[in-house]
């Protein structure tokens, strides 16, 4: 999509992308004409209360407040339920435009005493439910991702209202004190029209239900809740929103000790009304100035590069400066700083790191959670920071500085509390995001080792196969079954025998006398253990030796027809033999036999002796596709004795890039640390034939042993390649000057690019949380715009920042020009590698 | 052995006539042939048995390192038309906890889409 002339102007400041720019000014609108209107109101209210009241009476108006918000949450909870988004936000305008022009006519007759008190908890309800709109609509229109891009724009607006309304509040307060909350009513007035376009505007463009959120009655199977307990029972009930609210109620515990010194602080050194609400106007002004300029220039960079739990502890450990500072040296200056520093970052950064803390909270109960944390917890807070400071109402008057530094010592003890909160709560943000993505499959061999045994399996189809071609043959397998305990009943029934069929062996024919043979009938079998004993006597006596190896010489030089039978039987039979039998030399020539039966039972043998000299003999049987899984499984078998010998020919260029890879997978099945490590410095020569089937190796080991480290260092080298290498290709596939073949050409590359994909993050499951990546890596795969949402959210939690800004490009939902520019900007920043 | 290939909606079926036995083959396996249709971005394979009379340990092998190299790819591999004998081989060796086995080619069609 290409981008329009407003689009232009506001990617300087914020990343927007084509299509945004038009919703996302009429919220940054929105937001500027709510806030405009408090940045009267607010002065107002605290020069009209200081002045009347004094700043000593301050808990009494955050304690009533956070009463009067419990109703007003009971209220409005049930309001939202049962009226559309559009109405309840239209009316709640309406409300407190018209109720604050008649405010404007009971200061103006002087006489209510209570006024001010009234207007302090008036004021408060007025900006917690605008602001908490506000949040909604947002999380109505955009994605958690695109809420993530855009929040400090949306904030700005805010601010940028706030500035202009304190500022007109400080230039009107001495000539026209009693206009200005008209003016605020008339602002209030103009944002109607906004709101109305904006849900007109997501009707047309990105329609969802304007029914109230969790009221759908093609979904809801019993009627929704609503009210004060309800939402508290949903805060109450999940883990990761009660540490939200605990969050919450330590921050605004916190900047009630801020705000009660700000004002104790100001009330002192002015008393003059019309001089009180012309400092308010500019003192809140100016204080909105510095998170105006970081909200729209710093934030989203800010959130990018340090992600949530850095930013999180960024406000408290400065308020925890400034507050221990003014706890030893309790100077005016440091009462504004601590202002200030409240000011600028609670109103930009942590103010968009709460609403981003709401991302992983699924929509339901995000809505009642708001309501209860944002609404109502918020000025409870205040309520228990009031209570706290009322105890200067019952000790003797003092100092301001002595009440100064006492909050202080006070909010000192509050803030470490709540750097505790912020760092749990940045944990449980990823495990909550991590709660939304499903894990879709794992790896096949995973799934098929857990759920059955190969082995087994595979002798159970050898038993019956050998029933038609060798009597002895099912004999050994017969035994072989017993030996394992797996001659089940239903095994039985499946392979059973009958004596007198045609039996084939000449091995059979040997040791015939009659019409017995060396092989019981299934129904006369002797006990396993009796069994296993007589045959291993009879195998250990020399006279069977010396009878084996002159039938098995006589078997291997055998030219005429048909030997392939009695070399199986053969190749089996040393597989029963113990592994220091001198018979067994002779499976070495029977594994290079051309026939894949006979290879086949000779594998098998060389797996159960597990004899060093067959090593090489097996290796050589992997390029075959016929012996190929058997030689796999009988490498296996010897587990990490063989793995340097392995990682020889893994490394041996003069092999057969073929051979090589199926020993990377052989390597893949013993999951030993000295596996990983041949493999990783394999990756490390960067042989682009091999390093498919290293990383698939590597990543089958760790996904079966967690344990196991990979050198860090090498795979992020061969991350940052094979990132590059996607970049290229990327480059390619969109190239306007390939357009001639670009049908073919961007089928295969098409293909490559997923394969890159599939390597890139079996690469970042080696050195970060195999789990996460894979769990985000299907769910991007899956491409439902959630899943896809919640997985990048997750890989913005877990990845460092270096490899954060080159994975990005290319799972981000962008248009392909701006997908391609940004790969060719960052290409030009690579690594020489 | 010979085995067959045809699209429906996306799914590749594998007709497979004859016996999966490792002598049988003489130039190209099951594995590799799902392997090719892997590399070429097709996800859901159909292994077609009703005309296949037996299996070998060679072939279960196939199956399942074919089943192996389609999950892991998040695809998913399924047979159908598998005969009496055959199943309740599959069911004593425990195959059947790991694979898909459709009576019917229509219905195992459908559960691709299901899966979807």
């Amino acid at each position: 999509m290409a981008k329009n002339p407003l689009n232009r102007i506001l990617s300087r400041f914020v990343e927007i992308k084509p299509g945004e720019e038009f919703i996302a000014s009429l919220l940054f609108l929105y937001f500027f004409l709510i806030m405009f209107p408090y940045g009267i109101i607010k002065p107002v209210r605290d020069a009209k209360y200081l002045l009347e009241l004094g700043s000593i009476k301050l808990p009494f108006a955050y304690l009533s407040t956070a009463i009067i918000m419990g109703f007003v949450i009971h209220f409005y909870s049930k309001l939202q339920v049962k009226v559309k988004r559009r109405v309840l936000i239209i009316s709640s305008l309406i409300f407190f435009a018209v109720t604050c022009s008649v405010s404007r006519q009971f200061f103006v007759r002087g006489d209510l005493q209570w006024m001010p008190l009234a207007f302090w908890i008036w004021a408060n309800i007025f900006i917690v439910v605008l602001v908490t709109q506000f949040w909604i609509l947002v999380n109505d229109v955009f994605n958690p991702r695109e809420v993530k891009r855009l929040i400090g724009f949306f904030g700005s607006g805010g601010l940028l209202g706030g500035i202009l309304g304190g500022l007109l509040t400080a230039s009107l307060a001495r000539d026209m004190p009693d206009e200005l909350l008209l003016i605020a009513s008339g602002i209030l007035i103009l944002s109607i029209f906004v709101v109305n376009y904006i849900f007109t505007w997501q009707r047309k463009n990105k329609p969802i239900t304007d029914k109230p959120n969790y009221l759908n009655k093609e979904r809801a199977k019993e009627p929704a809740k609503a009210g004060f307990m309800d939402c508290f029972n949903t805060v109450r009930k999940n883990y990761y929103l009660k540490l939200l609210a605990v969050v919450v109620t330590l921050t605004f515990i916190v900047t009630t000790f801020i705000d009660y010194q700000s004002k104790t602080v100001i009330e002192m050194k002015v008393d003059r009304p019309d001089e009180m609400t012309y400092i308010f106007g500019f003192f809140h002004a100016g204080l909105y100035v510095v998170p105006f300029l970081i909200s729209i220039f710093m934030t989203s960079n800010l959130i990018k590069s340090y992600g949530i739990r850095i930013i999180l502890l960024l406000f408290p450990l400065m308020l925890l400066l400034c507050f221990g500072g003014i706890a030893f040296w309790p100077v005016l200056g440091f009462a504004l700083a601590i202002k200030a520093s409240d000011k600028s970052l609670s109103f930009s950064i942590n103010q968009y790191i709460r609403e981003l803390l709401y991302i992983p909270v699924s929509p339901e109960l995000k809505y009642k959670a708001k309501i209860f944390i944002d609404m109502f917890l918020n000025r409870f807070a205040k309520g228990i920071g009031a209570l706290i400071l009322l105890i200067f109402i019952f000790l003797p008057p003092a100092k301001w500085e002595y009440r100064v530094q006492i909050v202080s010592i006070i909010a000192v003890v509050f803030i470490i509390a709540w750097v505790f909160a912020n760092l749990k709560v940045s944990k449980e943000y990823t495990n909550t995001v991590k709660q939304k993505l499903e894990m879709k499959w794992d790896r096949g061999d995973k799934v098929v080792a857990e759920k059955m045994d190969v082995d087994y399996t595979k002798l159970v189809f050898d038993t019956i196969d050998s029933r038609e071609r060798s009597s002895v043959l099912y004999a050994m397998h017969l035994f072989d079954l017993i030996k394992q305990d797996k001659l089940t009943p239903e095994v039985r029934k499946l392979i059973s025998y009958k004596a007198d069929e045609r039996k084939v062996s000449s091995l059979g024919g040997l040791f015939e006398s009659g019409e017995t043979t060396l092989v019981p009938e299934t129904d006369d079998m002797l006990s396993e253990e009796v069994l296993g004993k007589e045959v291993k006597e009879i195998m250990s006596l020399d006279v069977y030796q010396e009878v084996m190896k002159g039938y098995i010489d006589k078997v291997l030089v055998d030219e005429t027809g048909d030997t392939e039978t009695s070399k199986m039987e053969v190749a089996k039979a040393i597989g029963l033999m113990e592994s220091d039998s001198p018979l067994a030399q002779k499976l070495e020539e029977l594994l290079e036999d051309e026939s894949p039966e006979v290879s086949k039972y000779a594998i098998e043998s060389a797996a159960r002796l597990k004899r060093r000299e067959h090593v090489p003999g097996l290796i050589y049987k992997l390029p075959n596709p016929l012996t190929r899984e058997d030689a796999c499984t009988a490498l296996e078998k010897y587990g990490e004795r063989i793995v340097g010998t392995l990682s020889d020919y893994l490394g041996d260029s003069d092999e057969d890039v073929g051979l090589r890879k199926e020993v990377a997978s052989v390597l893949a099945r013993i999951p030993v640390q000295d596996s990983a490590d041949f493999l990783t410095w394999e990756l490390a020569e960067d042989n682009e034939d091999m390093d498919p089937e290293l990383i698939d190796a590597l990543d089958r080991i760790r996904s079966g042993k967690r344990a196991i480290q990979v050198q860090e260092e090498i795979i992020k080298t061969k991350i940052f390649k094979e990132i590059k290498k996607y970049y290229q290709v990327l480059i390619k596939f969109y190239d306007p000057k390939s357009k001639a073949k670009k049908v073919k050409i961007s089928e295969q590359l098409s293909k490559n690019l997923a394969a890159s994909m599939m390597n890139i993050f079996k690469l970042l499951g080696l050195i970060y949380s195999h789990e996460d990546i894979f769990r985000a890596y299907q769910n991007i795969r899956t491409a439902t715009k959630d899943s896809v949402d919640y997985a990048v959210e997750l890989l913005d939690n877990i990845l460092p920042k270096e490899i954060r800004d080159v994975v990005f490009p290319l799972i981000e939902d962008l248009p392909p020009e701006e997908r391609v520019k940004r790969c060719r900007i960052i290409l030009k920043t690579f690594p020489k590698m | 052995m010979e085995i067959n290939t045809r699209e429906k909606t996306d799914i590749i079926i594998f007709d497979i006539e004859g016996e999966i036995r490792r002598s049988d083959i003489t130039d190209i396996t099951l594995h590799q042939l799902v392997k090719d249709q892997l590399d070429s971005g097709k996800r859901n394979i159909l292994l077609n048995f009703q005309n296949v009379d037996f299996i070998d340990s060679f072939g279960v092998g196939e199956i399942l390192a074919s089943y192996i190299s389609t999950h892991n790819l998040g695809g998913k591999l399924k047979l159908a038309k598998i005969s009496k004998k055959l199943f309740l081989v599959f069911q004593v060796t425990m195959l059947t906890k790991v694979l898909e086995i459709f009576d019917e080619e229509e219905i195992a069609l459908d559960s691709f889409i299901k899966d979807q």
